[in-house]
């Protein structure tokens, strides 16, 4: 075992995984991020009956690996090929990269979708009431109460799911991406030097930790109303 | 018939939740300058009432006339939302938790209407912020967010963010009853200032010296009816219902 002749050696290829593990979760939780909004709202502000298929949806999601939902869409788009020729989506899906993003947006939309739904719920229903009683549109309703107070919400456990699909990217490897996951296997298959895997370790940590940090950050500044009032009491003892 | 001075009229409400039927026909008219107090025991449907007037419950029938404009049902019976959006910004609404957007501050809370619905330009919503704030004399609390102000001061605040959308009438709904009692005379003194200058205001209140004192004109509910209505002094010196007699023996 030789940490640093791996990392001197084979530097540019973690690299190179890194950004494209990067790029894999930032895409597909952003673009998660763009479709759960919808959908979330559909869950809370639909009729019950119109809500039926998302459900399935969301339960499909929730009850099946990552992996499974992965294997369906890489194997599957090849199964359907004359099919997706048909449509023109062959040249999207004989990519596996697109593959796998395709998978993750699909699978974080839905998990996203539930926890905003949860912020939703979470809104105290006297601010949107002064927001009507002022004569705004229920557009404007959501877009400047409802949704400012979902999200903040919805903050940490949506970090959360970030997080997971951040480390779950790992799988796309096994569909051939050349993620970080993906880099590091071919390193080891090379040298057979079992630190390969310390490094990745220490890379997916990284990212995590940066990423904690700047959500955090983002975090305090949508919170700050409310620890603005927490500063009033401070000093103030706390009886029973 | 609806004369130059009719702010707002309501005709015939009728407001049913599921088989509980709440108001039963209730009439009400607010004229310019009106100060009119709504009083009744907890049930008899006052603070639905003031809800169907700007539709935050939206009547099981009747009629709501702005200006003496209707504002119209549409199809299935169901009032136009853009209609209801025109009566909401020209009737104030304060309510008895305040109701304050915690996420923005004080000044954002009184912005907002202006801004957000009438379309202002934020210079001249704050200048007006800025005037409304000191008149309730917050001027200096303005960066401050709504929990770190008192139920008091944030109910001034509530009343600054109805007064910025210049309103035709301005409707409280039980606006003390969330208060510490030391805390309501500032926010009395608040509505007074407004009665003083002729603001049209219709009050849910159970504060009877602000019914006696300040209003023009007094209404007493009684399970979702109005069973009597008339000045303040002969309200209350010659008080004609069992009801209402029996109302006034038990809050004073």
């Amino acid at each position: 075992m030789d940490p640093l002749y791996i990392i001197t050696n084979y530097g540019p290829r973690f690299l190179d995984g890194l950004l494209m593990t990067l790029q894999l979760t930032g895409l597909g939780a952003l673009m998660a991020g763009l479709l759960s909004p919808f959908l979330a709202l559909a869950r809370t502000s639909a009729p019950v009956a119109a809500q039926w298929p998302l459900r399935l949806y969301i339960s499909f999601i929730r009850g099946t690996p990552l992996l499974v939902q992965l294997f369906l869409v890489y194997y599957g788009s090849g199964q359907f090929r004359p099919l997706l020729q048909d449509w023109g989506l062959w040249n999207f899906f004989r990519d596996p990269f697109n593959c796998a993003l395709f998978t993750f947006v699909v699978n974080s939309t839905a998990y996203q979708t539930e926890i905003l739904r949860g912020g939703l719920m979470g809104v105290d229903n006297r601010e949107i009431e002064a927001a009507r009683a002022v004569g705004m549109s229920r557009f404007r309703i959501l877009q400047r109460v409802s949704f400012p107070h979902a999200y903040r919400i919805a903050w940490p456990a949506l970090g959360n799911e970030v997080i997971l699909l951040m480390k779950a990217s790992a799988l796309a490897s096994v569909v051939t991406v050349f993620d970080l996951m993906g880099r590091t296997r071919q390193v080891f298959s090379r040298t057979f030097d079992f630190s390969s895997y310390l490094w990745a370790a220490l890379i997916y940590l990284f990212i995590t930790v940066v990423f904690v940090f700047l959500w955090r950050q983002a975090e305090l500044y949508m919170t700050r109303h409310i620890r603005a009032g927490n500063t009033v009491t401070q000093g103030k003892q706390h009886h029973g | 018939m609806v004369d130059n001075d009719t702010v707002l009229k309501a005709e015939a409400i009728y407001k049913s939740f599921g088989a509980l039927e709440v108001l039963k026909g209730v009439d009400i008219t607010a004229r310019k300058q009106d100060v009119i107090s709504i009083l009744g025991a907890s049930g008899s449907g006052k603070s639905t009432l003031l809800r169907c007037l700007n539709f935050l419950e939206p009547p099981t029938s009747g009629k709501v006339y702005l200006h003496g404009k209707e504002i119209s049902m549409g199809k299935g019976g169901k009032p136009d939302q853009k209609q209801i959006e025109h009566l909401r910004s020209h009737l104030g609404m304060v309510f008895q938790q305040f109701n304050l957007w915690s996420h923005r501050t004080v000044l954002e809370n009184v912005m907002e209407g202006p801004v957000i619905v009438k379309g202002e330009s934020k210079a001249v919503a704050r200048q007006r912020a800025e005037v409304l704030l000191d008149r309730v004399g917050l001027a200096e609390r303005k960066s401050m967010y709504p929990s770190q102000l008192s139920g008091g001061q944030q109910q001034r605040v509530a009343i600054a963010r109805a007064l910025a959308m210049e309103p035709d009438a301005i409707l409280f709904d039980e606006p003390t009853s969330a208060l510490d009692p030391e805390l309501v005379a500032e926010v009395l003194k608040t509505m007074k200032s407004l009665a003083e200058e002729g603001r049209t205001m219709i009050v849910v209140t159970h504060e009877m010296s602000f019914a006696r004192d300040v209003s023009t004109h007094v209404i007493f509910m009684h399970e979702g009816k109005i069973l009597e209505q008339g000045t303040p002094a002969e309200m209350f010196s010659n008080p004609r219902t069992e009801p209402f007699q029996r109302f006034i023996a038990d809050v004073s």
